[in-house]
């Protein structure tokens, strides 16, 4: 007889979730795998003979890349020889400050790393996160797809999550040959939501640089990189080349990160029998070694493999933690979808909105879950007063502001006016008044008429070829009287002769000021210190529209 | 990063500020100044805007008007390589050396157009280059470009890929 306990137990969410037991030999273990390196180094003549238990002549392009640029000589030693757990201690306590764990960092080995990180659990994790975080201030990231690459929807939800509060908006394509429509789309869509936020699309590597290069787009995010060899060298780059790659986007004023995360040598097969944090400390360490400013890490679209596994969201915090110890900005996933569970969801993101991060989600979908073309994401629009309230709730400021229905149907309305009048511009095929009608009052592509899809591909083609570029786009929206939206797009452009954006953890306020680790760096100190919410911001946070006021009953 | 590669580093830096002749004067041609920037400097575009040619003009000039009467192209809306050393600078006075390092490589590529640095980080990709390839890059890098932190690296690579079975043929 089944027991009725057990019957409705089974049909819980939850239950709908995969979860597998450890499998070391594969790597399928999260964190603290017996066959983890311990951790060594030995320098002989100011070079890195040999880095946690393997001597030069064995390396690979992972090992002699984090060897020759990642680590800092000049403490190694004496860090190396330091108790872990000691170590560890000195992260956790308030007084110790962050740039002596970052000094401390900077001369740890991969292993080391770990080793250290593997002594918490997570609420010392989310604690040391506090304070470990680059910049002071944390913000949010959203993603603006559609199932149809609907321009005038991407503008519209663009303009609405920048109204919200994301300080970094990402696309992609459903169809690749879209690109520089919805490259376009966001960009004209956050300015009109707000002006500062930046814009990416994501691509193939060498289409996405184009784009950046040519104004489409204001930064980059989707430049992969991976713990063994055999899986980096399966994502068509290396080590050199990848970092060749950075220096490309700073060479042209572009902001950059990388994106890694646990679970992808297990998700590609070559996880050489480690564990996916160790795997993952290494991806770290390259991004450190290639002189990139940030990383996109938590998982990310690997999300199921770490969560099926114990202790898995715990190695995804740590994996974040890593990145901030090393001092990289961290957009800390919370991204792709892993859980039929609203709890557990909730649970994984409770890690990094706590403490703060630099980008909590990266990002969140600002369209409902079907529109989401990263393969649907942790957190959709329909969930936005699900986070401005538990942010009203913990007094947390989870990068989100709460946005009355007036504000933001004026903010869709006016990027798809905008992207209408630009899109007759430049020549691209016509952005109808009904479309500009359903995008202002839409909740996702179910709502939006059809576009010709093979017209506008084609235009898109003819737009490159044209050598179309952001100074057209300028130009365009000052044509259709769009006055603020071109002095906006035309102060990102700007931003890229000044460079101050490629500094780490760098986003921009309404005014176009820059606000990174360097001008708003982390003081977390201990009680009373760091970023509190209070004052303006927290006058923010907590007046959600549908509170009601007791003294007008 | 090993001692050598920072001692490299360091020099060509040093070389750049000085203005020293062949082989880095494509990159140190308009670097008079001694300056060292800090985090003091940062943001260069509101604590030094005199900082920033946008050719012989300054970013203040680079307004809606001027964008819209034709003075502006694209091609104006480039990053100096004397910014993004002074950024490198910002970076490393905040304890990051390594994208100082990074800017470095960059200050360098600005010299190169977009089609021939797209093709040179494909170039980089595994199986796609033999070593004499590679070292041909390096040359480019350095001969043409004066880019001797971008040579020095690619040599860098192409020694590993040999080693590790990167190059054209290996796969």
């Amino acid at each position: 007889m089944r027991s009725k306990r057990f019957e409705v137990l089974s049909k819980r969410p939850v239950n709908q979730d995969g979860y597998v037991k450890e499998w070391v030999e594969e790597g399928f273990i999260a964190m603290e795998s017996p066959q983890d390196p311990k951790p060594s180094i030995r320098i002989e003549n100011g070079r890195i003979v040999e880095l946690d238990g393997k001597r030069r002549e064995d390396f690979d392009l992972i090992d002699t890349f984090i060897a020759n640029y990642a680590i800092r000589l000049e403490r190694a030693e004496e860090v190396m020889a330091m108790d872990s757990r000691k170590i560890a201690n000195m992260i956790l306590t308030p007084t110790v400050p962050r740039s002596e764990i970052a000094s401390l960092a900077k001369s740890m080995t991969p292993a080391k790393m770990v080793e250290v990180v593997s002594n918490f659990n997570v609420v010392e994790m989310m604690q040391c996160m506090q304070k470990m975080r680059a910049r002071r201030t944390m913000a949010n990231q959203a993603h603006v797809t559609n199932v149809n690459d609907n321009p005038v929807q991407i503008a519209a939800d663009a303009a609405e999550g920048a109204l919200r509060g994301f300080a970094e908006e990402e696309t992609t394509v459903a169809v690749a040959r879209y690109a520089p429509l919805n490259a376009i789309s966001i960009l004209v869509g956050s300015q009109a939501g707000r002006p500062g936020v930046l814009t990416q699309c994501s691509l193939e590597e060498a289409t996405e640089l184009e784009l950046g290069m040519r104004g489409f787009t204001a930064y980059a995010e989707t430049i992969s990189v991976y713990g063994t060899e055999d899986v980096f060298t399966d994502g068509d780059d290396t080590p050199w080349s990848k970092a060749f790659l950075a220096s490309a986007y700073a060479s042209r004023g572009l902001k950059m990160r990388f994106t890694s995360g646990t679970g992808s040598e297990v998700q590609m097969g070559q996880a050489e029998g480690k564990s996916m944090l160790y795997l993952e400390t290494r991806c770290l360490y390259i991004t450190k070694g290639a002189g990139v400013q940030g990383i996109q890490n938590g998982s990310v679209s690997c999300i199921g493999i770490p969560a099926a596994v114990p202790s898995g969201i715990r190695a995804v915090l740590a994996e974040n933690l890593i990145a901030a110890m090393l001092d990289l900005e961290c957009a800390s996933s919370n991204d792709q979808t892993f859980s039929h569970s609203d709890l557990r969801r909730t649970a994984r993101t409770l890690m990094q909105f706590c403490p703060g991060t630099d980008f909590i989600c990266s990002g969140y979908s600002s369209t409902p879950n079907y529109d989401n073309m990263f393969a649907g994401s942790n957190w959709d629009a329909e969930d936005y007063d699900d986070w401005t309230i538990i942010q009203r709730d913990l007094k947390v400021n989870g990068g989100l502001k709460p946005a009355t229905e007036d504000a933001v149907v004026a903010v869709r309305n006016k990027a798809a006016r905008a992207l209408q009048g630009l899109f007759a511009e430049l020549g691209l095929p016509a952005i109808t008044d009904e479309e500009v009608e359903a995008a202002t009052y839409a909740n996702g592509s179910k709502d939006m008429p059809p576009r010709d899809k093979v017209a506008d591909i084609k235009a898109a083609a003819d737009l490159m070829n044209r050598g179309v570029t952001g100074i057209d786009f300028v130009k365009g929206l000052a044509k259709r009287g769009f006055n603020d939206l071109a002095q906006s797009v035309l102060n990102l452009l700007k931003q890229k002769i000044a460079g101050d954006y490629l500094q780490t953890s760098a986003i921009f306020d309404d005014k176009f000021n820059v606000i990174s680790a360097i001008n708003n760096p982390n003081d977390y100190a201990g009680v009373g210190t760091g970023y509190r919410l209070e004052g303006e911001d927290w006058e923010v946070i907590k007046n959600i529209p549908n509170a009601i006021d007791p003294r007008d009953i | 990063m090993s001692q050598d590669m920072e001692a490299m580093i360091r020099k060509i830096l040093e070389d750049m500020q000085k203005g020293t002749p062949s082989p880095v004067s494509a990159v140190a041609q308009s670097s008079t100044t001694e300056r060292v920037a800090t985090v003091a400097d940062y943001p260069i575009a509101k604590k030094h805007p005199e900082w920033i040619k946008v050719g012989n003009r300054s970013l203040d000039d680079i307004t809606l008007d001027a964008v819209m009467s034709g003075q502006v192209s694209m091609d104006d809306m480039r990053i100096s390589p004397e910014i993004l050393k002074a950024q490198g600078q910002i970076a490393k006075a905040g304890g990051r050396d390594q994208i100082e390092y990074n800017f470095s490589r960059a200050a360098e590529m600005t010299k190169v157009g977009d089609k021939r640095l797209l093709e040179m980080y494909n170039a980089l990709r595994p199986y796609r280059s033999s070593k004499q390839e590679l070292l041909a890059m390096a040359d480019e890098l350095e001969k043409e470009y004066g880019a001797v932190i971008c040579a020095e690296f690619v040599r860098e690579a192409a020694e590993n890929y040999e080693k590790r079975k990167k190059l054209k043929g290996d796969n």
